[in-house]
């Protein structure tokens, strides 16, 4: 069974209680940034992601456990789980992540 | 509304499975309140109501007449015999007079089923997924999850007593499912 580490509950939960939400640390621009944006920018900001392949920050959804949203690294390719944090933390850095991945390993 | 109403709960059978190793029934109706408090303000709300609402997400507290769950950092839910309605409501409204909160009443909106016996833990994991021995489930937590893919809240009232609080609408599948569960148990 996979397993998704809740940092609102802190503890490991069954992955069929999740949802994805998405990439995440997309800050949505304000009302007034939204006025002065072209509808290239405004396409760009509403549809191009990074779509990365290997560590990628996305957002992900205890729907089925405390209704929170979180933010997981995640490696796309062999689908682990690296960290999950919660919503607020700033995005992790290459080297945060290293260090992640090698407490994990050992 | 009077202390004697009745609830249609959307089912009938008061007993599914009657077994020396297992007993799964519809559980009498309750009233239901579901809460959402500002988590800073929950030492305070309790000082005023005597709810006695648990901080930890999963906790609970099983009194007289009334269970409170905490199911998220900012979510509670209240489930209490029927003749403590009077009481509660008194409770809500001072609290809504003074704080900001949510409180909705869904005692129509949710049934329980309880699970007895040895074989409660094996019962409950056919459908739900979590870990339910004693040291990462322990007596008194709750938590919401799903069961055979339908969102539940999963509570532990004592070691082999179980209860799946589900929305009635999904109460008939459970049910069903319980009842293939108890044949399949005969049959074996």
């Amino acid at each position: 069974m996979f397993l998704i580490h809740c940092p609102h509950c802190q503890e490991d939960r069954p992955e069929i209680e999740f949802a994805y939400a998405g990439e995440a640390h997309i800050v949505r621009p304000g009302p007034e940034q939204q006025d002065a944006m072209s509808d290239a920018e405004w396409s760009e900001f509403m549809f191009i992601r990074d779509n990365v392949r290997g560590e990628h920050c996305e957002r992900w959804w205890h729907a089925n456990g405390c209704n929170m949203f979180f933010n997981a690294v995640r490696n796309t390719v062999s689908d682990k789980f690296i960290k999950t944090y919660k919503i607020g933390h700033k995005r992790p850095s290459a080297s945060q992540i290293q260090k992640w991945k090698d407490a994990a390993n050992g | 509304m009077s202390s004697d109403m009745k609830f249609d709960q959307g089912l009938t059978l008061p007993e599914i499975l009657s077994g020396n190793d297992l007993k799964i029934m519809l559980l009498p109706e309750k009233v239901r309140y579901s809460l959402r408090i500002k988590p800073s303000d929950i030492a305070a709300v309790n000082k005023a109501s005597g709810l006695k609402l648990p901080r930890k997400i999963g906790g609970s507290n099983l009194g007289k007449d009334q269970f409170v769950m905490c199911l998220g950092p900012d979510e509670w839910f209240v489930v209490a015999n029927v003749d403590a309605r009077d009481r509660l409501e008194k409770i809500f409204a001072k609290l809504e007079k003074s704080f900001t909160l949510s409180i909705t009443d869904v005692s129509h909106r949710n049934i329980c089923f309880g699970l007895m016996g040895a074989d409660a833990v094996k019962a409950v994991n056919i459908g739900c997924p979590l870990d339910l021995s004693l040291e990462h489930f322990p007596v008194g937590k709750v938590t919401r999850t799903v069961f055979e893919s339908a969102p539940i809240i999963l509570t532990r009232t004592g070691e082999d007593n179980f209860g799946i609080e589900c929305w009635r609408s999904f109460a008939p599948y459970i049910r069903g499912f319980f009842e293939r569960y108890a044949t399949d148990k005969a049959a074996a």
